[in-house]
């Protein structure tokens, strides 16, 4: 150590043991400043106004004990290493603690200032050796990540132009096509299709890896979506004879997810169910409740196929697994597609697993939330145990103007989002997440906390707010209303969870006949049009 | 009535020319710039109906272009197109703030792109859909 002074922090309230650690510090070589706290607590507040070199740290202390001690000390300042001052008999639990971060112990009663010193020292350079290590691995990260980030870029380029010249041979625009040629394209077509495809799951995975992986819940249906996928892998499917089919609950509750990343999940394991399933087999999607597990949708996908062992299934959700075995080398892919489905299922507070045995077929299934209102509606609806005692449901009606692009139009709606975040009182307002998979024209609902009369004023802002953003009237019509809940009040009043649940369901039933008003009035539309 | 005149601005003269056949079969008439400074230029000489912008150009990016085009009175009513391989994540919400009216990454899918172009023109101009061959 040099000639600086190095800073103790000394949580100890026996005053002897103090004393002597005191002692045994000022006796050594080094130039030492010892700040002495009796308390975790006031230890923690010293943490929390400057940075000692080292905390020498006694674990039984008035307001902490044992485990505890350290756990919450390395808790507070994760990065200033501890030494352990333990008793003759604590011995076991200071290992356990050096186990779980602490840098070092002593035994009590038994310290030469030499030895002290040198933990304190030997602590210290532990403690900047593992920040380094921490330090280097995050920046091994950040630059792999941005590697692949770049790299996925660069390689855009050239497929673009590949697609480019591709299609247009293939459209005829460059002279006439024999039927064997177009064929020909047709499969290099696939080709770039693939590459792309491969393109977009390496910088998905990396956005996975690095926590960058954006989910954007809505209240949805899976019955549409399970549909579309499917019948997007029908031709696949078709072309290898694999029967595909769909099994779906009679009554299946709206889930809280974001619909394109589901249907990412879902093509992903279709994908895999047919590669894997040999010619004649069969692939099915199921959607189901399952009675242990109310707060969840079951979706699973089975196949024919000849099954996972047991050592294949511990790794397959992992980062660039590949089947050993797999038949088909030719078309394996990255190995990124159930690393991927695993992250987005986990920003949804889903699991997924695989259960198969060797020659039985296998079976993903994956579990997405329930959309359920009144756990939403729960912290805002009520004050001081007691349901507030008027709700109006505030309507937002966005439809774009026929001749906007939907790139520009998604943009659009979620700006209208933020403001209308902005636009009600967070404690006892909440703006619904948005509805439905297609974002074609958006109906955002607030359930507020008000009467008719409050919710005027609210509507009103909300009107002035929205068409204060950059020409919001050239892309869309804005319409808002506001209908007051109607609650019957009932004597006595029941349990508050049920009153929750029955202005939910109250809640629900309003939305649900306002949506169906709105399909009704366009498919009128669409058919006056015709 | 004269066909809409569509700028296209890319670095890579293999797909600029690409661009350029695609566009014509589609009756519009095609004018290109490979860097932002000949972009602007361009779009000053030409003033065409639409402009298809890539990000990544040298002697100002595309962000720089937009730039120009929206401080420009004369320009800045031009409908433009990014299309550009960077990832939309960071850089589609920058560019519909900067004035673009879409973001296409490539590779872009070619119906997806002239039905925007299309839009994007508004009402009045010519039906190209019909020379889509497909």
């Amino acid at each position: 150590m040099d000639n600086q002074t190095t800073n103790v922090l000394l949580i100890e309230d026996n005053p002897g043991d103090a004393d002597l650690v005191r002692l045994r510090l000022v006796e050594g070589q080094s130039s030492v400043h010892v700040n002495c706290v009796n308390r975790l607590s006031e230890g923690l507040a010293s943490l929390s106004l400057e940075t000692p070199a080292v905390v020498l740290l006694d674990l039984n202390l008035p307001d902490s004990h044992g485990a505890e001690t350290f756990r919450r000390i390395m808790e507070h300042s994760p990065n200033v290493p501890v030494v352990v001052l333990s008793g003759q008999d604590d011995e076991a639990l200071a290992m356990k603690a050096v186990h779980q971060g602490v840098q070092d112990y002593l035994i009590k009663g038994n310290i030469s200032s030499k030895q002290l010193e040198r933990a304190i020292r030997y602590a210290v350079e532990r403690q900047g050796l593992l920040r380094a290590l921490d330090i280097a691995q995050k920046q091994q990260l950040e630059f792999k990540n941005q590697f692949l980030s770049h790299v996925s870029h660069e390689l855009r380029t050239p497929l673009t132009c590949i697609h480019q010249y591709v299609t247009l041979i293939l459209d005829g625009l460059a002279g006439p096509v024999a039927p064997e040629q177009a064929d020909h394209l047709k499969t290099v077509l696939r080709s770039v299709n693939q590459l792309h495809a491969m393109i977009r799951d390496l910088l998905e995975a990396t956005r996975a890896e690095s926590g960058k992986l954006r989910v954007e819940p809505r209240c949805i249906s899976l019955r549409e979506l399970v549909q579309q996928a499917v019948s997007m892998l029908r031709p696949t499917a078709d072309g290898k004879k694999i029967g595909l089919e769909i099994g779906l609950d009679q009554r299946l509750p709206l889930v809280h997810a974001d619909p394109s990343r589901v249907l990412e999940v879902l093509i992903n394991l279709l994908d895999n169910a047919i590669k894997f399933t040999p010619q004649d087999g069969s692939v099915v999607v199921k959607v189901c409740m399952v009675e242990a597990d109310p707060g969840y949708v079951y979706i699973s996908v089975s196949d024919s196929g000849r099954g996972i062992g047991p050592e294949a299934k511990a790794l397959i959700f992992e980062r660039l697994y590949q089947d050993p075995d797999s038949v088909d080398n030719s078309r394996a892919g990255l190995g990124l597609g159930l690393f991927i489905s695993r992250e987005i299922v986990r920003l949804h507070q889903g699991r997924i697993w695989v259960s198969s045995e060797p020659g039985q077929g296998s079976t993903f299934t994956f579990t997405l939330p329930i959309y359920s209102l009144a756990k939403l509606l729960a912290p805002v609806v009520t004050h001081e145990e007691h349901l507030r005692p008027s709700f109006v449901l505030v309507r937002v009606e966005l439809a774009p103007l026929s001749s906007l692009p939907r790139g520009n139009w998604k943009d659009t709606w979620r700006q209208c989002l933020e403001i209308l975040q902005h636009c009600v009182y967070l404690d006892k307002d909440l703006v619904l997440p948005p509805m439905g998979t297609s974002a074609a024209s958006e109906t955002l609902f607030v359930v507020a906390s008000t009467d008719l009369q409050g919710s005027a004023v609210m509507t009103m802002r909300i009107r002035e707010q929205m068409e204060r953003l950059g020409n919001l009237k050239t892309k869309c019509t804005l319409t808002v209303t506001a209908i007051p809940v109607e609650l019957q009040a009932q004597n006595p009043a029941p349990a508050l969870e049920l009153q929750i649940q029955d202005l939910a369901d109250r809640v629900a039933q309003m939305i649900i006949t306002t949506m169906e008003r709105k399909q009704l009035g366009t498919r009128k539309g669409a058919q006056d049009s015709n | 009535m004269p066909r809409p005149k569509i700028l296209v601005v890319d670095d890579d003269p293999d797909l600029l020319r690409a661009l350029r056949l695609r566009l014509r079969a589609n009756n519009y008439e095609v004018t290109t710039a490979s860097d932002g400074y000949a972009a602007i230029a361009s779009a000053q000489k030409e003033r065409p109906a639409l402009i298809i912008l890539d990000l990544g150009l040298p002697v100002g990016d595309g962000f720089v272009v937009l730039d120009r085009l929206q401080n420009s009175d004369a320009l800045s009513g031009i409908p433009v197109i990014v299309l550009s391989a960077r990832d939309p994540q960071n850089n589609e919400e920058k560019a519909l703030k900067a004035g673009a009216a879409a973001f296409f990454q490539k590779p872009a899918d070619n119906d997806e792109l002239l039905n925007v172009i299309r839009v994007s023109l508004g009402p009045g101009t010519p039906q190209a859909a019909a020379a889509w061959p497909s």
